[in-house]
């Protein structure tokens, strides 16, 4: 099936210095340009504007091509994509969220994120 | 002009942490709401309550070193940690708990959840 729905998609502007300690937890933040500079210094910024739609179990987020399938969405993950383009993305498997700001995908190694990394969020 | 006042912020039902102070200071009064969608109603009170002034983080104009009190609407794993990290009192709106990577910066003296507009004592 290639009829995929693409209900984000944007490019990595900036990367904050402390981004490695979240990637060593297996955590990759994400934050809309407009996020404050305390918040910019963990943070993979990104020029992304609209969702479409909610994110969904089921979805997948593509990095440089890389899929990552999203296993469980926390109730707050979607308000704050929407609103300040902020993602915090788990790489750990777990079909419930442990917070209710997470996204889980499944257990793979974090992606190496650079500036011009592009990202889409399709659901199938 | 007023005067400033301060504080104490207890978590609210399912909350964690706290009592907080807040204590706006000439050079520091500034309750930054670093939230979704505007200034949020619970940085409005804090503000109005302090004798502080409620700023939107996402729009620039709040510098660490200004802020009396930061609201948040935090998930549970980057925004909980920063700002304890650099001990500003934080307040978030969902009844979180200290977690993520930055977990060791959150303590109840800098950090109060679950509050919610009601749950501020009337000056």
């Amino acid at each position: 099936m290639e009829e995929k729905s693409v209900k984000y998609r944007a490019t990595v502007l900036e990367i904050g210095p402390l981004v490695t300690e979240f990637i060593e937890a297996g955590i990759l933040v994400f934050f809309g340009e407009s996020a404050p500079q305390e918040l910019k210094e963990f943070s993979i910024i990104h020029d992304g504007k609209e969702l479409k739609a909610d994110i969904v179990p089921g979805d997948t987020i593509i990095i440089d091509e890389e899929p990552y399938k999203i296993l469980a969405v926390g109730e707050v993950a979607n308000t704050n994509f929407g609103n300040l383009g902020h993602l915090v993305m788990k790489f750990n498997g777990a079909d419930t969220p442990e917070m209710p700001g997470d996204v889980c995908v499944e257990s793979k190694p974090v992606h190496q994120v650079k500036v011009g990394t592009v990202f889409e969020i399709v659901s199938e | 002009m007023s005067e400033y006042k301060k504080l104490v912020i207890k978590a609210g039902p399912g909350g964690w942490g706290g009592p907080i102070n807040v204590e706006p200071k000439p050079g520091r009064d500034l309750i930054a709401s670093v939230t979704g969608g505007g200034i949020h109603p619970l940085a409005t009170k804090i503000a109005e309550l302090t004798g502080g002034k409620a700023v939107d983080g996402f729009r620039g104009g709040a510098p660490f070193d200004q802020i009396a009190c930061v609201v948040i609407d935090c998930g549970g794993t980057a925004r909980i940690g920063v700002y304890p990290m650099k001990k500003v009192p934080t307040v978030d709106i969902y009844p979180t708990k200290p977690a993520g990577p930055l977990f060791r910066f959150i303590t109840p003296e800098y950090f109060v959840s679950g509050v919610r507009v009601d749950d501020l004592p009337e000056a």
